[in-house]
């Protein structure tokens, strides 16, 4: 019997949606300013995990991050947020950029001790949309993804997976299993007050990341070429609304 | 060389966007001399073209609902080993990258995700969106070999060359590959219907996007959208996730394809899940503040403005028209 479950969260610390972001050389470099924020659907992630132990089917929701000190403060937050424990895989900026890589480090971290390990879909910053994925085969657990439903049945867990705006597909996964999780309409929690003052007093544990820091491929960043010439309408704000208004007119839709 | 596509399901059927799969292929292959395979990951859905008179198919013996990524994954690892696959590509919508990275670990592959161009000059580089689409990472492909998948819409459909007459729609190889039952699970499908047809019909789409804040706001769209007589407001999944706008209004890969005359995308950074909704609109305008907001990539006209300031200056000029 798997109740209460071992949860494991995987959260990626990422630039929030105003970020300026700019190329050094051949990689990307966001300005000093930047705010770091969870990646939305690992806060999905995180807040399902947090809905079964409401239910009381687990005490037990641990928090994993890879990347370099600053994420830190992302995995602060999950414990703010209601996980019992976090853990920081250190390191650099750069071994982020390989799926593969993070994986073999979450995996080597996880072993077989969880029953449920849930990731975010994707990240909002590199969007890969595999690291569930590579997890779930290499720890050679069932998984689904794109998940925005989980029910909880004993050992039984049915997830519903969604395919697009019409359709969905629902299945029983057995445990142990990896859920990456997509956004939907629950609303990740704010922290309390509580575990805020909790959190604060919390040790964030420290973990060697594995050695074979092997580079997967390589690879250089450049600005996107424009699929469209875009027009910029130039001007000030009154100049420009009347210039929308011709574009509309000779577009007849006004 | 050896290239294997997987087919994507959709709606019970191959979803007709293979075909650009096959365009990718080629530029893959360039002017080698390359083995094609199709490979449909479910045996029943009816085999409507292998696209390619030289194209072999492979059809995974396996119910689509008794679907699971697991085995499946396993089953096409196995499938490209004994072609020896240099290259396995799908297209990357929800059915298909649900398995298809687990086939790089069992078959000992790079995986490239969301690739929306391939380059093939001397060297082969695959190109994807990165850094929330602010960036484009351009992969160098090494001897290892490669599963990726490509985003839709990426690639022209592959036509058949009008002159070569085999093609017709005769059905060449097909070979059934079994999968142990251990490896099924049971699965059921849920269709929401949609009966909302107002972004169908609308001659204009204003979409809005997370930058609006807050569902109250949303008035000052109903506003710019009374402007025009035949129009409709639509949404980013933020905002249908956040319940300012139903499901129904959502746009993009998990949401409606839009083909309107007009699409105002207002706050709406453009991510490539969203744009994916919106190649159908014949002119695209962007109005954002962020003058590197991808969604200017894909726009005929750009607006870089505070919404909250521009729109209601627009509604002020056109109530003195
Ligand atoms: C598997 C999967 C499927 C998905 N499917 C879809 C889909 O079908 N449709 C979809 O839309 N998304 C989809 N997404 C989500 C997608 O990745 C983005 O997260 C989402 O589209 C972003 O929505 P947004 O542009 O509203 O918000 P953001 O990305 O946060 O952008 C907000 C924009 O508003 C601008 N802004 C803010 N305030 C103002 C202001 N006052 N005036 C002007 N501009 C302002 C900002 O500069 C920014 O560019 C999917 C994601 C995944 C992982």
């Amino acid at each position: 019997m798997s109740i209460p479950y071992k949860i494991l969260v995987c959260i990626k610390q990422v630039p929030d949606a105003n970020a300026k972001i700019y190329l050094e050389k051949t990689k990307p470099h966001y300005d000093e300013k930047t705010v770091y924020v969870i990646n939305r659907y690992d806060e999905y992630a995180l807040e399902e995990a947090l809905q079964l132990k409401d239910k009381g089917l687990t005490h037990y929701i641990h928090t994993i991050s890879a990347g370099p000190d600053r994420i830190q403060k992302a995995l602060r937050r999950s414990l703010e947020m209601g996980a019992d424990e976090a853990y920081h895989i250190v390191t650099g900026d750069d071994d982020c950029a390989i799926p593969y890589y993070v994986a073999q480090c979450i995996t080597d971290f996880a072993k077989n001790e969880y029953d449920i390990i849930l990731t975010g879909v994707m990240s909002q910053d590199a969007m890969n949309q595999q690291t569930g994925q590579l997890i779930a085969s290499m720890l050679g657990y069932n998984y689904a993804t794109g998940v925005t439903g989980i029910q909880t049945n004993d050992d039984v867990i049915t997830v519903t997976r969604e395919l697009d705006a019409q359709t969905s597909m629902q299945y029983a996964l057995k445990i142990p299993c990896v859920i990456a999780v997509q956004s939907s309409s629950i609303i990740p929690r704010y922290p309390s007050l509580s575990n805020v003052l909790r959190a604060k007093k919390q040790h964030i544990g420290m973990i060697k990341p594995i050695m074979s820091s092997q580079v997967q491929y390589h690879s250089f960043y450049t600005i996107p070429q424009k699929t469209t010439e875009c027009e910029f309408i130039q001007g000030r704000t009154d100049q420009k609304v009347v210039e929308l208004y011709k574009i509309l007119h000779r577009n007849a839709v006004v | 060389m050896c290239i294997l596509i997987i087919a994507d399901i959709k709606n019970n059927q191959i979803n007709p966007a293979t075909a650009e799969l096959f365009t990718a292929a080629n530029t893959i292959a360039k002017d080698i001399i390359t083995t094609v395979y199709l490979l449909i990951p479910c045996n029943d859905v009816k085999i409507t073209s292998n696209y390619r008179p030289d194209v072999k198919t492979i059809v995974i013996g396996m119910s689509i609902y008794n679907y699971n990524a697991q085995g499946l994954s396993k089953a096409i690892a196995s499938i490209a080993h004994d072609i020896k696959a240099h290259y396995i590509i799908g297209l990357h919508t929800p059915f298909t990258i649900d398995f298809l990275p687990s086939i790089s670990i069992e078959y000992n592959a790079h995986c490239i995700t969301q690739v929306h161009t391939i380059q093939h000059d001397e060297h082969l580089t695959f190109v994807r969106g990165s850094c929330s689409g602010k960036l484009d990472q351009y992969i160098d492909i090494d001897n290892k070999p490669v599963v990726a998948s490509i985003a839709p819409g990426s690639f022209d459909e592959y036509v058949a060359d009008d002159t070569d007459n085999s093609i017709n729609d005769t059905i060449n190889e097909v070979t059934q590959i079994t999968i142990a039952a251990a490896e099924k699970q049971l699965c059921t499908f849920i269709t929401k219907e949609n009966k909302d047809s107002s972004l169908d019909e609308a001659d204009i789409i204003i979409g809005v996007g997370k930058g609006i804040g807050s569902k109250d706001n949303l008035t000052l769209i109903y506003n710019f959208a009374k402007i025009f007589p035949h129009s409709a407001v639509a949404g980013s999944r933020i905002v249908c996730d956040y319940g300012w706008l139903p499901y129904s209004k959502q746009v993009g890969i998990t949401g409606k394809s839009i083909a309107p005359r007009v699409y105002i995308a207002c706050a709406i950074s453009g991510s490539s899940q969203h744009i994916a909704g919106i190649k159908g609109a014949k002119t695209i305008i962007a109005i954002n503040k962020d003058n590197d907001a991808p969604i200017f990539n894909i726009s005929h006209y750009g607006v870089v403005e505070d919404i909250f300031t521009f729109i209601p200056q627009f509604l002020e000029y056109v109530k003195r028209l």
